[in-house]
């Protein structure tokens, strides 16, 4: 996870919405996040207009596809399983364990969903 | 080249968008979506173009509704509302991926394999819904209707040379380590790149159009690294993406 190396930033933020992130229009960029994810396009329109009176119209826009290429990219590493990279994976233990990050691991979700079957 | 002039006046991306999207970047998804319309190595344009269309129809498909729903998805049976002919286990997969990556887990692989998918044809699968999913969300996030697949090429796949690829951790085979690391101290030939190893096409088209957004240095956009690292973050989180 880059914001780590991006500057001072409070990481619990991105779990959690109601912490200040201390990244600038943070609040902002992670409610636009989150109605994306949750395809509530209603919601998205308005925090849209918020975002260009705030930030400026080609700043939305590279949010916005910023956003757009993350939810492509984390079904790739989804569906195929791969594991962190070492240099990450040394230098985020902590961050992932203080995160619970690690409940996402895919022998995890694997352990957890596919014991199930009908 | 008629065919290619045909193409080109039917795709229509990002058109009449009321905001600044970037000329290179409606450039070179254009180009994507017109490669996808054509035969790749595993799958021909008309089921790549299939594949699109099945990812867009999961949204509204009754049984993912009801594995959302569920703890494990894997606890709900039945069938998948679905709007082509691809291979039922093609279906399987492709809905799981677009509605419920969270989710994923590696008996969806294993269960594809032993069901007739080969470990190619998955991960180039994979790599269209991801591409579908980057260029879908873009333009639904601008408020605009998502593009209108291609009518794809009936030509049967290319297939490919076999690549050099090994075992080593993920549940797909992998592109081998180059051994460097990036301006940043990551392994430049990251995991995420070489997930895709199988199927090189398929890492050029995804890529093609994610670093029109995102890159590990010199962002080729307008907001800074830490507004970009938090997105990514929170879209990876709300994703519950390990990776």
């Amino acid at each position: 996870m880059l914001l780590r190396g991006s500057g001072e930033y409070e990481l619990q933020a991105v779990m959690d919405t109601t912490i200040d992130s201390g990244v600038e229009h943070g609040r902002l960029l992670g409610q636009l996040v989150d109605t994306i994810i949750s395809r509530d396009w209603e919601q998205v329109a308005t925090l849209r207009e918020e975002c260009v009176t705030v930030m400026g119209a080609q700043e939305t826009v590279d949010a916005i596809a910023v956003a757009s290429a993350f939810n492509g990219i984390t079904r790739i590493a989804d569906a195929t399983g791969i594991p962190l990279d070492s240099g990450p994976a040394e230098a985020t233990a902590s961050m992932r364990s203080q995160l619970a990050i690690n409940d996402f691991s895919y022998s995890e979700k694997s352990r957890k969903y596919d014991r199930v079957s009908v | 080249m008629d065919e290619q002039m045909g193409k080109s006046a039917q795709t229509k991306l990002f058109e009449n968008c009321a905001y600044p999207v970037r000329q290179a970047t409606i450039k070179e998804y254009v180009k994507v979506w017109e490669r996808l319309s054509e035969s790749g190595p595993f799958w021909s344009g008309h089921d790549r173009m299939a594949i699109i269309r099945e990812a867009r129809q999961s949204l509204e498909c009754e049984l993912c509704r009801r594995r959302l729903n569920a703890l494990s998805p894997n606890a709900v049976a039945g069938e998948h509302d679905s709007v082509t002919d691809l291979p039922p286990i093609a279906i399987d997969v492709i809905h799981r991926i677009r509605t419920d990556p969270a989710r994923m887990s590696k008996s969806v692989f294993d269960n594809a394999l032993a069901n007739g998918m080969t470990d190619n044809e998955y991960v180039e699968l994979v790599g269209i819904v991801a591409t579908s999913v980057v260029i879908d969300t873009l333009h639904q996030g601008l408020g605009l209707d998502v593009p209108e697949t291609l009518p794809g090429s009936e030509a049967p796949p290319t297939g490919q040379e076999p690549p050099d690829v090994v075992d080593d951790g993920a549940w797909v085979r992998l592109a081998p380590r180059d051994g460097e690391l990036n301006e940043v101290g990551i392994p430049r030939q990251a995991n995420i790149i070489r997930a895709m190893g199988l199927v090189p096409a398929a890492i050029a088209f995804f890529f093609t159009v994610m670093r029109q957004a995102y890159y590990i240095t010199n962002l080729p956009i307008s907001i800074s690294r830490s507004q970009a690292e938090f997105i990514a973050a929170r879209v990876s989180a709300l994703n519950q993406c390990f990776y």
